[in-house]
Formats: C-alpha cells, sequence, structure tokens
C-alpha cells in the first residue's frame, strides 16, 4: 500500500468514527406484557416504608421503587432511631437484591463438600429432603440431634425458632454473632441484675468518655449515635461537649475526639478504675448517687486502692496529669457519660472492664438522667452467654451427637476457627443453609434452601439499643421476587406443617408475614381494638409501630439501679496468647465500617468505599505504626506475613501513624471463600489469627487478646488506595 | 510574484475549505433519528384515532399523572383484539408477541435527551393538545415527528404561553 492512500484510508477511518460516535439512533419503547396490578404508573415512582436488616440497629428505611424495580434506599424520617439517616451498608442492601450470583432456586450438593458442585432442585424436592432428615431424627428418637445455628434474631423470627425448636425437641439452638453485645448484658445483669442494653443519651450529655465504643463505625445503633454525637457537639447554643477517646487504635470515632487516650490494650479496666479513685478522693462524685447505689466512698475508696494513679499510668502508658485531668475533667462536668466498646470488651479481663468503665457512670450520677445511661426498651434480655453455647455445641457436633444442622447466617467465616467450628461442622451429616449467595458455609452445605433478600422479605425488626421508646420497625417486601426464593421462616413453617404433629400444633400460622401482622395486632390490639386491618395498613405504610405508650412506661419504671452489695470490678492483668519474645505486638480486629464483619463483602459499592482512615478499597490490610515498620524494614504497600500462634496470614501493610507501636490492626469482612464474584477470594480474614484458648484458660471471646509478629515478605502488597495515607503526595516538596 | 499570488490563493482556499468542514460539521444532521421509523407491527394511528376516534388518553393512560405517557401493555392490545379483526396479519403478529411472552419492540420516535426533564402531566394540566407536540397523529398511518424538540422550539412555545423559561425548569 502506498504512504498516500494509507494516509487517505486511516483519515476517513478516524472520520467514520468520529461520526458514528456523535450521531444517535432510535431506541426502542418497550411495553409491559401484563401491567401490573398494582397501580403502577410508569415514570411515577412508589416509596415503601420498611426496614433494615443489614446490622442489629434496625434502621427504618424508605425505598423508591419505579415500575416495580427498586431503585434507591433512603432513611425513614418517622423512625426514631436513625430520624432519616442512614449509613452506606444501608444504602447497599439494593445489591443483595439484583446480586448477580444469587443463588435462583434451591440446590442439591453433588460433588464434594467445598467444591461447589451442586444441583438445581425444585422446592418440593428440596423440602422434601429436610423434611425426610427430620422425620428420621424423630423416628430415631434422636430429637436433639438437630441443630439450629443463627446470628442473634428478635422480635418474631426468635419466636418462632424458639417454638420451632422447643416443639421437635432440640435444645440447641445457637444464636451467635461475633459482635452480639452479650459482654453488655452480662454487665448489666452483674451490676444493675437486669440484662437490658443501655441507651447511651449522648446528644444532650456535655462530656462523653469513650473506652474503645466505636459508635460512629458499627457499636451498637452507629446511625443513631452519629447523629446524636452531631447533636451533642452543635445542637446547643452555649455548649460544645467535650469527647475523649481512650484505645490503643485510633478509629474513625477516635479521630472524631478532642483527645486520644492509646491505653496499651487491656489496661483500660485499670484506668477507668484509677479515675473513679481520684474521683473520690477529690470528693468530685455525685453526692447523692453512691448512697443510691448502696456505697459509701469512704469503703469505695478502699476497695479501689489498688489502683493508684501512678501504678495505672504505667500499667496503661499513659501520663499520671493526662489521666488525672481527664478524670478531673469527667468529673467537674455534668451530665457527664462513659461508654465501653468492643475493643476493650474482647479482651480477657474484658467483662470486668466494662464494669468497671460502669462505675464512672454510677459515681459521675448519671444513670436514668438526661446526658445519661438509660435501659434500652428494645431488648429488655437476650443472648448473655452465646460463645459457651458455641463451644458446647462444637463439641457435641465433634461427638458426632449432631445429625442435621440447619445455618442461616455465615458461621464458618464470622466465627474464629480456633474455635473447631470449620471441623465440627464438618462431622454433621446434613447440612442446610439459608444463604441467599453462595458463601462460605453455603459451599459446605447439603442442601440450600436460599432466602428471599431483604427487599423481598416480610418481617419486624425491633432495634437494638437505639431508642427508649418501644419501637417495632415492620419489613414489607417492596418488589416481587426476583427469583424462585422462599423466606427462611417461611421454610421453617413449611417444615414445621410437613412433619405435623406437636410442631404444626406449636405454629399454627401458615406463612410468616400472618405471624408478623398477628404479632403487631396483639401488640396495638389493646389500644385500638378493631379493625386491624386498617391499622396494620397504617403501620406498613409508615414503617413500623414507633413508641407506644405501655412501651414508654415500662421503659421509665425499669431505671438502671446498682444491686447492693455486688462485687467491685477487678479487672485483672489482661492475658493474651502468643510469647511476648515471639510474638511482640498485640492484634486488634475490627469491623470494617464498610463491610462490617463481613456481610458486606459482596455488595460492590461497599468493597470501593475507601476506608475513611487508610482510604484502601477492595482489599484488607494491616496497620502499623511508622515507628513499628522502620524497625522491621516495612513500608507503605508492602506485602507482610503476620503469625500468630494460631496462623499466618499475608497482608498488604499501611503505615497508619494513629496506632500504638505495639499494636497492629487489621479489619474484618474479607478473606471469603465464596459470597459471590465481588468477595470470593479478597484479602484475608483476620479471625484465622485468633486464640481462643489464652495461656491455658477456658475458651472466652477474647477477639483483641492475640499477640503476632510481623516479617516483609516482599514490595508487592498491591495495596491500591484512594488517597495517600502520609499526607498529599511529595508533601516535603511543599515549603510552609 | 506569480508564486506569491499562487500562494495566497491556497491559502485562502485553505481557509475555506477548513471553515465550510466546520460548517458542514454544525449543519449536518448529525441526529441520525428515524422521524418516522419503521415499526414491528403495522399499528395504524388513523385508523385507531382518526376512523375510530379512540382518544389518546385510552392507551396512553399515565400521561395525565406521570412524566411519561406510557404505552399500552402487550395484554391490552389483546383484550380488544380478541374480538376485533383477530384474523387482519398484522394482529396474527400481536398475537404471536404474546403467544411468545415477548413485548412489543415499538420504535421510539418522539425522544430527549437525558439532560432534559419533560413531565407530560405539567403538559396535560396546561391544556396542551397533544398534537401541539406531537401533531396530527390521528391523521398518520406511521407515527412521524413534526416538531423539531430542540430547545429553541421549546422555549418558543414556553415564551408564548408565558410558561417558566429558567434553566432548572428543564434541567434538573
Amino acid at each position: 500500500m502506498k504512504r498516500r492512500t494509507f494516509l487517505q484510508l486511516s483519515g476517513m477511518t478516524a472520520a467514520g468514527a468520529l461520526l458514528a460516535g456523535c450521531q444517535s439512533k432510535n431506541e426502542k419503547l418497550i411495553p409491559f406484557l401484563v401491567p401490573p396490578n398494582e397501580g403502577v404508573t410508569p415514570g411515577l415512582a412508589t416509596w415503601y416504608a420498611s426496614a433494615c436488616r443489614f446490622c442489629p440497629a434496625g434502621c427504618g428505611i424508605l425505598v423508591r421503587v419505579s415500575e416495580g424495580r427498586a431503585k434507591k434506599v433512603e432513611g425513614n424520617p418517622l423512625h426514631p432511631v436513625n430520624k432519616g439517616k442512614l449509613c452506606a451498608r444501608g444504602q447497599a442492601i439494593l445489591q443483595e437484591l439484583y446480586h448477580p450470583d444469587r443463588v435462583a432456586q434451591p440446590l442439591k450438593r453433588t460433588g464434594a463438600r467445598g467444591s461447589g458442585d451442586f444441583q438445581r432442585i425444585s422446592w418440593s424436592e428440596g423440602l422434601a429432603l429436610l423434611t425426610g432428615q427430620l422425620t428420621a431424627l424423630q423416628r430415631d428418637k434422636a430429637a436433639d440431634r438437630l441443630a439450629l445455628l443463627t446470628p442473634q434474631l428478635r422480635g418474631t423470627l426468635s419466636e418462632l425458632t424458639t417454638a420451632f425448636m422447643g416443639a421437635f425437641g432440640s435444645p440447641y439452638h445457637l444464636s451467635f454473632d461475633l459482635l452480639a453485645p452479650d459482654w453488655l448484658r452480662r454487665a448489666n445483669r452483674l451490676n444493675f441484675s437486669q440484662a437490658s442494653l443501655p441507651f447511651y443519651d449522648l446528644a444532650e450529655t456535655r462530656y462523653l468518655l469513650s473506652f474503645g465504643a466505636d459508635f460512629v463505625e458499627y457499636h451498637l445503633s452507629p446511625v443513631q449515635y452519629s447523629n446524636a454525637f452531631g447533636r451533642m457537639r452543635q445542637e446547643r447554643d452555649t455548649v460544645r461537649g467535650h469527647f475523649t477517646y481512650c484505645g490503643g487504635r485510633m478509629s474513625l470515632t477516635a479521630a472524631s475526639a478532642d483527645r486520644w487516650l492509646p491505653a496499651r490494650p487491656g489496661s483500660e479496666g485499670a484506668l477507668a478504675l484509677a479515675m473513679a479513685r481520684l474521683i473520690l478522693a477529690e470528693g468530685l462524685y455525685d453526692r447523692d448517687a453512691l448512697p443510691a447505689g448502696g456505697l459509701g466512698a469512704e469503703a469505695l475508696l478502699k476497695g479501689l486502692a489498688a489502683y493508684d494513679l501512678h501504678r495505672v499510668a504505667e500499667l496503661s502508658g499513659l501520663g499520671e496529669g493526662q489521666i488525672a485531668e481527664v478524670a478531673r475533667e469527667f468529673a467537674a462536668t455534668r451530665p457527664a457519660l462513659a461508654m465501653a466498646g468492643e475493643a476493650v470488651a474482647f479482651q480477657t479481663n474484658g467483662p470486668e472492664a466494662v464494669r468497671a468503665v460502669q462505675m464512672l457512670n454510677l459515681l459521675a450520677g448519671n444513670l436514668n438522667r438526661p446526658g445519661g445511661v438509660y435501659p434500652d426498651a428494645g431488648s429488655p434480655d437476650g443472648p448473655e452467654n452465646s460463645f459457651h453455647e458455641l463451644i458446647s455445641l462444637v463439641e457435641r457436633m465433634q461427638a458426632g451427637r449432631i445429625g442435621v444442622a440447619l445455618v442461616q447466617g455465615d458461621p464458618l467465616h464470622s466465627i474464629p476457627p480456633a474455635t473447631g467450628f470449620p471441623q465440627a461442622l464438618a462431622k454433621v451429616p446434613f447440612v442446610v443453609s439459608f444463604s441467599s449467595l453462595l458463601d462460605d458455609t453455603a459451599l459446605q452445605a447439603d442442601l440450600i434452601l436460599p432466602d428471599h433478600a431483604a427487599l423481598e422479605s416480610w418481617g419486624d425488626m425491633i432495634p437494638l439499643a437505639g431508642t427508649r421508646e418501644g419501637v417495632i420497625g415492620l419489613m414489607q417486601p417492596v418488589v416481587t421476587p426476583l427469583f424462585d426464593t422462599r423466606q427462611f421462616p417461611d421454610v421453617l413453617l413449611a417444615v414445621a406443617h410437613g412433619l405435623g404433629g406437636a410442631l404444626a400444633a406449636a405454629l399454627p400460622r401458615h406463612s410468616y408475614q400472618d405471624m408478623v401482622k398477628g404479632a403487631l395486632q396483639k401488640r396495638v390490639g389493646r389500644e385500638r381494638g378493631e379493625g386491624f386491618e386498617a391499622t396494620w395498613v397504617e403501620l406498613l405504610r409508615q414503617g413500623g409501630l414507633f413508641g407506644t405508650s405501655d412501651n414508654r412506661d415500662r421503659g421509665r419504671m425499669k431505671g438502671y439501679r446498682r444491686v447492693p452489695g455486688v462485687s467491685l470490678p477487678e479487672p485483672a492483668q489482661p492475658h493474651f496468647a502468643g510469647d511476648k519474645q515471639d510474638f511482640p505486638l498485640h492484634l486488634q480486629v475490627y469491623p470494617s465500617i464498610a463491610l462490617y464483619d463481613g456481610r458486606g463483602a459482596p455488595f460492590p459499592w461497599l468493597q470501593q468505599l475507601p476506608d475513611p482512615m487508610t482510604t484502601v478499597v477492595w482489599d484488607s490490610w494491616v496497620e502499623i505504626n511508622p515507628q513499628t515498620a522502620a524497625s522491621l524494614g516495612i513500608s507503605q504497600g508492602d506485602l507482610v506475613e503476620v503469625t500468630s500462634p494460631q496462623g499466618a496470614l499475608r497482608l498488604p501493610a499501611v503505615i497508619y501513624p494513629a496506632i500504638r507501636p505495639d499494636m497492629v490492626a487489621i479489619p474484618l469482612g474479607q478473606g471469603h471463600h465464596g459470597m459471590g464474584r465481588y468477595a470470593t477470594g479478597r484479602g484475608a480474614n483476620p479471625l484465622a489469627l485468633l486464640a481462643t484458648n489464652i495461656e491455658g484458660k477456658d475458651p472466652q471471646p477474647a477477639w483483641n487478646a492475640t499477640r503476632v509478629r510481623l516479617t516483609r515478605i516482599s514490595a508487592k502488597g498491591e495495596l491500591v488506595t484512594a488517597g495517600n495515607t502520609q499526607g498529599s503526595f511529595r508533601s516535603e516538596l511543599i515549603e510552609m | 510574484m506569480k508564486k506569491t499570488w499562487l500562494v495566497g490563493v491556497l491559502v485562502v482556499i485553505m481557509i475555506g475549505v477548513v471553515a465550510a468542514g466546520l460548517a458542514l460539521v454544525y449543519f449536518l444532521p448529525l441526529d441520525l433519528r428515524e422521524r418516522s421509523p419503521l415499526q414491528p407491527i403495522d399499528f395504524s394511528h388513523k385508523l385507531h384515532a382518526g376512523t375510530n376516534a379512540i382518544p389518546c388518553l385510552f392507551c396512553h393512560r399515565s400521561a395525565t399523572r406521570s412524566p411519561v405517557a406510557g404505552i399500552p401493555a402487550v395484554a391490552d392490545c389483546r383484550a380488544c383484539h380478541q374480538f376485533i379483526s383477530p384474523d387482519a396479519p398484522e394482529i396474527r403478529k400481536l398475537m404471536g408477541y404474546w403467544d411468545r411472552r415477548e413485548p412489543i419492540p415499538w420504535v421510539r420516535g418522539h425522544a430527549l435527551p437525558d439532560f432534559v426533564y419533560f413531565p407530560h402531566m405539567m403538559h396535560i394540566r396546561a391544556k396542551l393538545a397533544c398534537s401541539t407536540c406531537h401533531g396530527e397523529v390521528a391523521a398518520m398511518e406511521r407515527v412521524t415527528r413534526t416538531a423539531s424538540l430542540k430547545m429553541g422550539w421549546c422555549l418558543g412555545c414556553h415564551r408564548q404561553h408565558k410558561a417558566s423559561i429558567d434553566c432548572w425548569t428543564c434541567h434538573i
């Protein structure tokens, strides 16, 4: 070809491409085949109220639905917990509905466990399989060989599962969540003889002292507390509430504080008691509060003698002056509020440390007062010892005494393997999963009966620790189910009626929707009497039952009152797994703000949400103090191996100035073996590093009590960040 | 002398060519959308809206309350044509779509870019006749776009009717 022809031809091609790119073609207008019968107007959106079940906070949501498709999720302004606000995780539940890897119909395992070879079966076949297994158990008089594993459930779903297991005759219903607030319930049971969760009146307080409670990210009811924190800072004209955060790693919550006390891990309880002692010694405590709690200042001071400032300063690695200053400020400001969080509770001395923090609240006299702590009305009681139930169930499974396990959720990912759970589950002959994605647990299951997405489900959602008034949020399906799935409770009901007998008698209703409606009718029946149908529609329209008067009264009547004669908290020296010589660094695992404990990992919106502190996307990482990193020759983005007595993981390093030099931190949430294309094989699950038998003691949920060491592997950590955590790029070139 | 003239003329011609090219790109109908696209079924608006005088809103029923006028569902077409000339060839095509459970892929004749918000219901409420924008559809066998649907055309009508010409009225 001649040069000239070539140039001519390429010029013409370019011009053609340019014109083709600019021109537009006629689009298609696709009508409905059959118009939907629910009064759908094309082009006009309908908003449905529902509730979010992503985390236990249970915020109210409004979902915009256009032509039968859910398009956008917003907070419900009427809902007392989130007041129209919603977090990123709540926004992302749309992607649960439209996930491309959803299990579209029941599956039966054909290959080896974990191979992912499944065969599609019909619902009648799937239900027959399950019913057959359960009938076999009944026939062999071995009803207690059935186990049900769920997250901690509340409301009608909890009643249903309890009735189901009770009528079947098996006591092995495990309600376990990695982050469940059992520790708070236990502390409250001991101190106040009621296992309710606290509601902190953050908005009204003037001095907030948080011991590892990351309430902006995930602690109890994050949307409610983030909102209340904003009001504490900015709502009042003359007061801007002060906030001190105490904990070894600077979380997003800590970064919002006025002062950060990076105490040594495990020393927070002692620190709280040292503050309490100082407040007592200087007579700064609330005069009425001590006698009301059955305490005398003199005796209390004697009881806390071990926690003198000098010793605790050494223990915590903080300055004496610093501790004393915070203690005096806390005591001198009224109302002042102390919170304890997961970073403290998941230590070996956690339960006592939490009680120590509550002691500060008692001294400040803020129990049942504005700006203080109230019992939460939503969950007056709940599991207090689910970890020990888990351990005993694991033993039973290991011994081969569980024949059928029904699993809702993904415990294989969210239970530390050190408990022996994976091996125990492998010993169960028949495992049923209800996951809507092929997650780690579903991959090991023999039968998968896929659940609806949250936006296709009925339900009632009682918010956890988010309000003082009784609230029942209602979930309603906002779209027609996309696939041939069924709701988990409806499957249980179908099985119960298939088995008949005592089970069918215990669960007379045939659909979960009817059960929820019946439960609500019972609640409002006393107030409104006749014509429940109209009330029901109205309740669905506004998103639930908010603040009924009988609930309000109950919340007021049962305030916190210290049990007289209860022992003083004694946060002993913390224990750690791993020898100090071999494993010099404390490991903290914390829920990622986007992925929570891992249930957000399948949603690309959450994967690409930069972590607010490190800006990392689509990965997990280990945070290392610059000083520690320099001594080990590690720089930002290097691949490092984190080794604990329990195992080893390889992760990219993030050089993080806001963490103690003797600590490293890894976020939870990644490291799935399954759960769809966006989560599979991404990052690492730090739970694999955790030990549960610490220094030969009984297993305990001490997720932050493992020590690790770091080894640099290579420079190729392949870390992707949205920004430069070390400040702006080459900022040393800019002269100030 | 002659050479300089030649160069001068060449420069002028080149400038002219570039200007003509630019003008061509400017005036060229880059919008190659059919004004009267062929439809999968030879639906006659003249027969329905003209001869039989069926009101527009009988089929485009969401025009009074939604930004979009809506096109009838396949089930709606079928509902009448089960009884009305069911043996005509075009109706057989329609029934074919119904039997295959396929929606009819109509081709859009009137389209606005995504950055324009055009609500049908507001124009109906302002008592504008459908034909103001869509032309005398009742006389067309196949729908043909009569309006340019360009911004100047919108503004002309808005000015004439003293409707808002604020940017945010349409570009929201």
